[in-house]
């Protein structure tokens, strides 16, 4: 895979994307805004027909961000899509009608998280029980564990 | 239109390494719909890495699963050791290999001793059992334990293998490769079996796909995917084999994939364990320093498929972000396409089928019916009757 290449030809295809860069061996990250993230995981996915690995939520100093992993099998490539997510507002389309695996680990990043996937098919809790606190959501930066 | 009644496989269940939960919705003996349920057990190990150096993750990570307990330490040392980009010692290499393809053989005999047993076939599952312990074995004599063996380190493996210890597993691996040969005689071959198995949970590949299956469940469907191929780590690229694959994408299929790989992690251990001798003994770490700020995401081939990490580090001493994906994530949900329109007695192998991690031994399903809650059937029962199943067929082929 020339990578160079690829990077050029992306970001032609889709103007919208904001950058792209090899953040390590064979692992490729590409930054994109929300809007996109459909129409570009859609074209990963079914079009070049990489396969869906998962998806990783974290809560980082400028918002919560989403990465999405796509591995391209015939080349050992990683290709990442990254979005961030403003902090006060944490929402995003659900992907579950794109890759049909993603319905369970959008839940499980709502629990963890609490970020909302908008027009997901089954937006209920996924690891916690029915009486977990509404709005305790461990992975973020300011959950503080209760005694 | 009969009744419409729910059979729940769990939350305790055998199937499972952990609790989890699923709800079959049949109607009379056909299964209509399934519902995974989960987090009966989530012990926030993503969390908990956090709060962990660097080099401790390693024996948190391991205690996922005890079954394939050197995966994740494999998938994270990919991970953390293209951060500062280490490049370990050939010996380290080796050691890392011996040890993953070791793993894989256990973990297969563990399947087929309990996809025996679900289907009524208990010689194939105490046969299968039996010849697993001297793999256990080696794993004590090589590493110190049966189970979370703490080989892996950054930067290489904490223990060298001496020549006696090889002269030693060669055995063992001579005669595990002789019994293989006997299950595989005994799997493939029986009548039962394949009337059992063939046409059984049948995933296509374009289920796989959409699901993000991968592992045996992946490559009994024509899926050709091998992490230790398609991006190579530790020895995988400086030795020679190959990957196996299966087009039918049914239980048998599984079946035959796992018992077939038995023989090629056998010639791969083979092939490390020559090339160890080329090495220098005592050559099995790197130091690394620190771990610098940067992304790592690195995967690795378990027994059930690829086991994936990504770690944010931030130059401190733990990771900010570790994500972690074990390969049943993305392969139990299969379970909605595999099971829909089976019968309930082909329910329990169709979801075995994909090796969720076995640890628990209790069982405490129950079939109810759904309108009134009534107590139908208990989980031994419903084993009786995957067993009856197979005495049944063994009747009407007169073997």
């Amino acid at each position: 895979m020339d990578i160079e290449q690829y990077i050029k030809d992306i970001k032609i295809k889709f103007p919208k994307i904001i950058d792209a860069e090899v953040v390590n061996t064979k692992r490729l990250m590409i930054y994109i805004p929300k809007s996109s993230l459909l129409q570009i995981a859609e074209y990963l996915f079914k079009y070049l027909a990489y396969r869906y690995i998962i998806v990783t939520a974290m809560d980082s100093k400028e918002g919560y961000e989403i990465i999405y992993h796509f591995s391209d099998d015939s080349s050992g490539w990683i290709v990442n899509l990254n979005v961030m997510l403003d902090r006060d507002k944490p929402e995003i389309e659900s992907l579950t009608p794109v890759v049909y695996g993603v319905e369970w680990i959008e839940r499980e990043i709502m629990d963890l998280l609490g970020i909302t996937f908008l027009n997901h098919p089954k937006p209920e809790r996924f690891l916690f029980a029915e009486d977990w606190p509404e709005g305790k959501y461990p992975l973020r930066r300011d959950y503080v564990e209760e005694e | 239109m009969g009744k419409k009644t729910l059979v729940p496989l769990g939350p305790y269940h055998p199937l499972l390494e952990e609790p989890e939960f699923f709800k079959l919705y049949c109607d009379g003996e056909i299964v209509k719909e399934v519902i995974w349920e989960t987090g009966y057990n989530h012990r926030g190990i993503e969390k908990l890495c956090q709060s962990k150096t660097f080099e401790q993750v390693f024996y948190v990570v391991e205690r996922i699963c005890g079954i394939c307990s050197t995966s994740h330490p494999f998938a994270y040392a990919n991970a953390v050791e293209s951060i500062p980009g280490v490049e370990i010692p050939e010996r380290a290499k080796y050691i890392r290999s011996i040890v993953g393809e070791l793993e894989r053989v256990h973990s297969h005999l563990l399947w087929v001793g309990l996809a025996g047993h679900f289907l009524g076939y208990n010689t194939v599952f105490m046969w299968a059992w039996k010849y697993r312990e001297p793999v256990l074995d080696m794993f004590e004599i090589i590493t110190g334990n049966r189970n979370s063996y703490a080989m892996f380190t950054i930067g290489g493996v904490r223990r060298d293998i001496s020549p006696e210890q090889a002269a030693q597993l060669l055995k063992v691996l001579d005669e595990v490769e002789r019994k293989t040969t006997l299950l595989v005689g005994a799997v493939m071959d029986d009548p039962v079996i394949h009337a059992r198995l063939k046409g059984v949970g049948i995933l296509t590949a374009e289920d796989i796909h959409d699901f993000g299956a991968v592992g045996p469940t992946a490559r009994a469907s024509g899926v050709d995917i091998d992490v230790r191929r398609d991006d190579p780590y530790a020895a995988y690229d400086m030795i020679d084999w190959k990957v196996i694959t299966a087009n039918d994408g049914d239980v048998f299929a599984k079946a035959e994939v796992r018992l077939l790989e038995m023989y090629e992690s056998i010639s791969i251990i083979k092939q490390c364990l020559e090339a160890l001798k080329k090495t220098e003994a005592g050559d099995i770490k790197v130091k690394v320093k620190e771990i610098p700020p940067g992304i790592g995401i690195g995967h690795a081939e378990a027994p059930r498929g690829e086991v994936f990490h990504f770690v944010k580090s931030d130059g401190g001493n733990s990771p900010v972000r570790h994500k972690i994906r074990a390969p049943s994530f993305t392969c139990i949900p299969t379970f909605r396409r595999s099971c829909v329109g089976g019968t309930i007695s082909d329910a329990a192998i169709a979801t075995a089928a994909v090796d969720p991690c076995y640890c628990c031994t209790e069982r405490m399903s129950h079939v109810y019916d759904y309108t009134t809650g009534k107590h139908i059937m208990s989980a031994a029962e419903l084993i009786k009757l995957s067993q009856e199943k197979t005495k049944n067929l063994k009747a009407k082929l007169k073997v």
